[in-house]
């Protein structure tokens, strides 16, 4: 499924949380070399916005932490109680 | 009222540090500086990109030193930065960390000399001006950008001894005076004093900067573990004189010095305690350092520079200072 399909499954009461615990997942994992420098760039634009926390954000966000650190990934998003988007990331 | 300024060590992914940047800039930092070391990612790219995803934070080397890069390509550097982020460049020139140019066997000889021609020639060259300069370092037989600078680029000096500081007053637009402990910097305000008296020149008129080793957080002991291996390197290129006000044994410099160059870094952080923390860092809960700036700010400091790490997350600590240390010192942000 598309991230921007999996996003709108996000509940926007949610986008402020999860956009936090994306970012620090993005920030502080040991695999951030693997964040792609285009990715990068694109977040960092939405960052210099304040548009992280928006559904376009959180795409990016998701893109990236999932591409970095998939496993810690899951497990915030299940800790955010988000099973829904929880089943689609780990069906792929 | 002060200023705040923060530093970033580019050792961090380029989009890190870029991520921190724009964040210090929404939380409302003054300034950003970068530091300029041959081992991490080259200062001049950091902030280009840096410049590209900020508008209004001022940003500079934080400091580059002329035995690494000649003063003309300092000056070529900061120019064409000016252009990136008219008027928001400051240039902060030292003699450099003394632990990567002895890797390189780089000697800083001769450094007052060295600076004071140094901040000639990028002064120079940065007003537009053909230099002609027969020093006792450097010779140019004249030297001219082909392009001009967005505007005046001011230029701070980063010191530690007696007679640099009072040079930096001198020739300088501000001092960064590299210590954390309000003894260190009120003594050195008082050569900056006499430096700029000695030139003619107000001591108000200049910036006087505290460039400290910082480490801020909710937890004493995180914020103290975080800042031992800055504190190591600080250690590793003290000059003597300040070692000994804080009992501490040149040799043991020396051996830290050695153990950073070798990559030994346990032993190098093995010899740093809480005393040497407490002499060479503002490090703590955000109550402690509030209480801590205080006493630099009633010595003279005019800008805080929040130092490398900051803190032992980056991002929480830009945060905490924003929301519980800024409301002591800076009015609301505007942004």
């Amino acid at each position: 499924m598309a991230l921007e399909k999996i996003v709108r499954k996000i509940p926007s009461s949610s986008w402020e949380a999860t956009s936090e615990k994306l970012i620090d997942i993005v920030l502080n994992s040991p695999n951030a070399a693997r964040m792609p420098s285009g990715l990068a760039k694109t977040i960092l634009y939405y960052w210099q916005r304040d548009q992280l926390a928006t559904e376009i954000g959180i795409q990016r966000l998701l893109e990236a932490s999932t591409h970095i650190d998939l496993e810690k990934t899951i497990e915030v998003l299940k800790e955010l109680g988000l099973q829904e988007v929880v089943a689609v990331l780990e069906s792929h | 009222m002060i200023d705040f300024g923060i530093e970033f060590v580019p050792r961090d992914l380029y989009w890190k540090t870029t991520f921190y940047a724009i964040q210090a800039e929404k939380t409302g930092f003054d300034t950003l500086w970068i530091t300029d070391h041959f081992n991490n990612r080259n200062v001049y790219v950091s902030l280009a990109i840096v410049s590209a995803y900020t508008d209004r934070i001022k940003l500079g080397p934080g400091v580059t030193n002329p035995y690494m890069a000649h003063p003309v390509v300092t000056a070529q550097a900061v120019s064409t930065l000016n252009e990136v982020a008219p008027g928001r460049v400051i240039c902060g020139i030292g003699v450099g960390d003394r632990t990567t140019l002895e890797m390189i066997h780089v000697k800083p000889e001769k450094p007052l000399a060295t600076i004071r021609e140094s901040v000639k020639i990028i002064r120079e060259i940065t007003s537009g001006k053909n230099v002609k300069l027969k020093g006792t370092i450097f010779t140019i037989s004249g030297a001219q950008l082909n392009f001009k600078a967005a505007s005046e680029i001011p230029i701070f000096i980063g010191a530690q001894g007696p007679k640099m500081l009072a040079l930096a007053a001198e020739v300088g637009d501000g001092v960064l005076i590299n210590a954390s402990h309000p003894k260190d910097v009120e003594r050195a305000i008082g050569f900056v004093r006499e430096g700029a008296e000695k030139a003619g020149k107000k001591t108000e008129d200049l910036t006087i900067a505290a460039y400290t080793s910082f480490s801020v957080a909710k937890d004493q002991e995180k914020a103290a573990k975080a800042v031992v291996p800055v504190v190591a390197y600080i250690v590793a290129g003290c000059p003597e004189a300040i070692l000994q006000k804080h009992g501490i044994s040149p040799k043991t410099a020396t051996e830290i010095r050695q153990a950073i160059i070798k990559g030994n870094w346990k032993e190098a952080f093995s010899q740093i305690d809480d005393k040497t923390i407490e002499a060479f860092s503002i490090c703590g809960t955000p109550e402690t350092v509030v209480e801590k700036i205080n006493r630099l700010v009633k010595a003279g400091t005019t800008q805080m520079v929040v130092g490398s790490p900051i803190g032992p997350n980056i991002r929480k600590s830009i945060n905490m200072i924003a929301a519980e240390v800024f409301p002591n010192f800076k009015e609301a942000k505007t942004k």
